[in-house]
């Protein structure tokens, strides 16, 4: 009897359900809101998510300068438009959304490290939150935490500095932004994403991989692969994906063609470059390392003009590169074959990736000494 | 395929380049003359025991109370067995122990098993080679195996049994061949998903042909004159081969692949997988993934222009 009676009401609730859902008298408006205890409901709902899903990350060191500055980089292009920045409004298109895009900057202390990680990664269902565009990048997702973090009470000026670096200039005075335009024809816009960052000359500004002295051919291919997402990074991609062949050619081409500026030499011990250059010179062949310099120089002999050429190149781009290679996010399955030779040269293999850091073919700190190697060669040279 | 071609199967593997049937040397010979000593000892015990069996349900009354008595049992089953066995195991002993080799001054070859090639050094001549071992007739040769990385085995049938490579531990195999003649051989353990495509060549020859061999692989690699084979080292240099492969007498000195000093002469590449011939080489070289997958090599076919792979397999072809 207590059965039939259960039965019974969950199938008239089931079946009222979808007579309500049927009859389209529900509005899925925007305009319309929440009602009063469901949008409470749903803000608890979404915390708890939250909480419980960032339990376990551990977040890594977040007052690295130059994280705070590639999170600034992104943030600009990436969440600005929804989320509004200091001295910068939200958009009022995307002020339309439901539930709407906060300001993050009084928002920000709400939540702990590891969950504005997760949150930045993963997105949030329902709330036209997107999910980073390569989440095998837990290292940019990081920046943007680290840049956030710093957000709450953050003046106009110095986000201005942070985001914008030396285009913040040119974004402001509209002359400026002409002669960009005539400078580089229709790639304007693509040079004014790029500069934000890599600075007009391909300097880098210290936080950002130096794209000057580069080959064409590599800057391009480059840019294809990030535009195919076969190479992972969130931050790279929709920049990427926005230009065209037109605009790829022209922008490798103008960062091709600038001088190698001389930056401050980084501080560098005398044992890491001892090991760096052990490593770049003669590779490790015990551990099936090659020579660096053998394809990416200093040395004798026209280097490929597809392979990336690393002295002077910013420290932290080569270890984070490195890095990619070790675990298996970058590599021949997602880029192809040129990556399958990088892959190969690290002793790497793609069937059976290592493990842990104690495993990699280059250990962690070899991949630091390495790159601070290559960062302490005068750039330009072959 | 008719029963007769099919019963003839299992027999092509008995001659040609890689038989233990077929001995190219004193050890092998001694080897394949035990295999034939069991087979055809094996054989004529089976014969007898199969006759025995016969007369004792078919023989006559007496020749049945004869067979099934106390003496025949413990002659037949007993005597007979513990005699022919011992004489074998002192035969056995005697022929390990001269397989072992005793020679003072042996040729020493340092054979490394790598995942899936080979590596040949000649620590006395200061010659580094793959997949190739070459020795000189008559002279004793101790081969010194280990591994780089997983268990291999190495296994020349003309010439001795197998003997595995072990990483981080030595072994030895002593042989000596007494004729010329090239000799296959072939990794014995398996070693992962190229094991099958894991060959090697022995090559004797006269020592004269011997120190020849030597002195060529010595040589350093010259700077080639040729336009082509000029663009070919280009290439090698541009797409950063060297960073794994070694030129003797070059800048280049990578340990991770094979040496590459005199690839144009030998019988063939990637250890047996291809014949070595320019076209095949510049097919490796561009893809080889889907000739021989999980193998070292990376491909260039996405680095270099086909004209500069063609150059290169020209210029690596020509280094004999």
């Amino acid at each position: 009897m207590h059965w039939r009676l259960i039965l019974g009401l969950v199938g008239t609730a089931l079946a009222a359900a979808a007579l309500f859902a049927w009859s389209g008298v529900y509005s899925v408006a925007a305009t319309s809101g929440h009602y009063p205890f469901f949008s409470t409901f749903l803000d608890f709902a979404l915390r708890q998510s939250v909480a419980t899903q960032a339990r376990g990350i551990a977040a890594p060191p977040l007052d690295d300068p130059m994280m705070i500055r590639r999170g600034a980089g992104h943030y600009h292009g990436g969440c600005a438009p929804c989320h509004g920045a200091p001295g910068e409004a939200r958009s009022p298109v995307s002020r339309g959304m439901l539930p709407e895009p906060p300001d993050l900057g009084p928002q920000i202390g709400e939540w702990t490290p590891a969950q504005l990680f997760w949150i930045v990664r993963h997105g949030i269902k329902y709330t036209g939150m997107p999910a980073w565009p390569a989440p095998q990048r837990a290292d940019e997702v990081w920046d943007v935490v680290a840049f956030l973090l710093r957000l709450p009470g953050m003046d106009a000026a110095a986000y201005r500095r942070l985001a914008l670096g030396e285009t913040e200039a040119a974004v402001a005075r509209a002359d400026e932004e002409l002669r960009l335009l005539l400078l580089t024809g229709p790639t304007g816009n693509g040079l004014a994403a790029c500069a934000r960052c890599h600075g007009r000359d391909g300097g880098g500004d210290g936080a950002f991989p130096r794209l000057q002295g580069q080959s064409a051919e590599y800057l391009a291919a480059a840019l294809e692969a990030y535009a195919r997402s076969t190479r992972p990074s969130g931050v790279m991609q929709p920049v990427a994906a926005a230009l065209d062949p037109m605009q790829i050619r022209l922008l490798a081409a103008h960062y091709a063609g600038q001088q190698p500026t001389v930056p401050n030499p980084p501080e560098v011990a005398e044992e890491d470059l001892a090991l760096g250059g052990r490593i770049a010179r003669d590779g490790l062949p015990d551990r099936g390392v090659a020579a660096c310099a053998t394809c990416h120089g200093p040395g004798p002999g026209a280097p490929n003009l597809l392979y990336p050429r690393l002295s002077g190149q910013q420290a932290g781009y080569i270890a984070t590169q490195l890095t990619l290679f070790m675990t298996g996010v970058r590599g021949p399955e997602a880029e192809g074959p040129r990556a399958g030779i990088m892959a190969r040269a690290l002793g790497v293999h793609r069937e059976r990736l290592p493990a842990r850091p104690s495993l990699w073919p280059l250990r962690p700190d070899e991949v630091r000494a390495v790159a601070l190697w290559y960062a302490a060669q005068p750039a330009g040279a072959r | 395929m008719r029963p007769a071609a099919l019963l003839a199967l299992p027999l092509a593997a008995c001659s040609g380049q890689q038989s233990a049937l077929a001995p190219m040397g004193p050890e092998a010979a001694g080897i394949a003359g035990l295999s034939w000593l069991l087979i055809i000892g094996g054989a004529a015990i089976f014969l007898l025991t199969m006759l025995l069996l016969l007369l004792a349900f078919r023989g006559g009354a007496r020749l049945r109370r004869r067979l099934g008595s106390r003496g025949a049992i413990l002659a037949g089953g007993a005597v007979l067995p513990t005699l022919l066995l011992s004489a074998l195991l002192i035969h056995t002993l005697g022929l390990a122990d001269a397989l072992g080799g005793r020679s003072a001054d042996p040729l020493r070859i340092e054979v490394t098993g790598r995942q899936f090639w080979w590596e040949v050094r000649y620590p006395d001549h200061d010659v580094v080679t793959a997949n190739e071992i070459h020795i000189p007739v008559g002279r004793p040769v101790e081969l010194l195996l280990t591994s780089t990385d997983v268990l291999h085995s190495l296994w020349i049938p003309a010439l001795h049994g197998k003997r595995d490579m072990i990483p981080g531990h030595l072994n030895r195999l002593r042989f000596t061949a007494d004729r010329p003649g090239v000799m296959r051989g072939q990794c014995a353990e398996f070693c992962g998903a190229q094991h099958t495509r894991m060959a090697l060549f022995a090559v004797a020859t006269t020592e004269a042909g011997f120190a020849t061999w030597i002195e060529r692989q010595r040589t350093a690699v010259p700077a080639p004159e040729d336009p082509l084979l000029a663009q070919g080292r280009r290439a090698f240099a541009s797409a950063g081969c060297g960073a794994c492969h070694a030129l003797r007498g070059t800048e280049w000195s990578g340990r991770n692949g094979p040496d590459l000093t005199r690839i144009g002469a030998r019988l063939s590449l990637a250890a047996g997988t291809l014949p070595n011939h320019r076209d095949a080489l510049r097919a490796w070289i561009a893809d080889p993934q889907a000739i021989k997958p999980a193998s070292a090599m990376p491909g260039f076919g996405a680095v270099l222009a086909p004209a500069d792979l063609q150059a290169l397999a020209a210029w690596l072809g020509s280094l004999r």
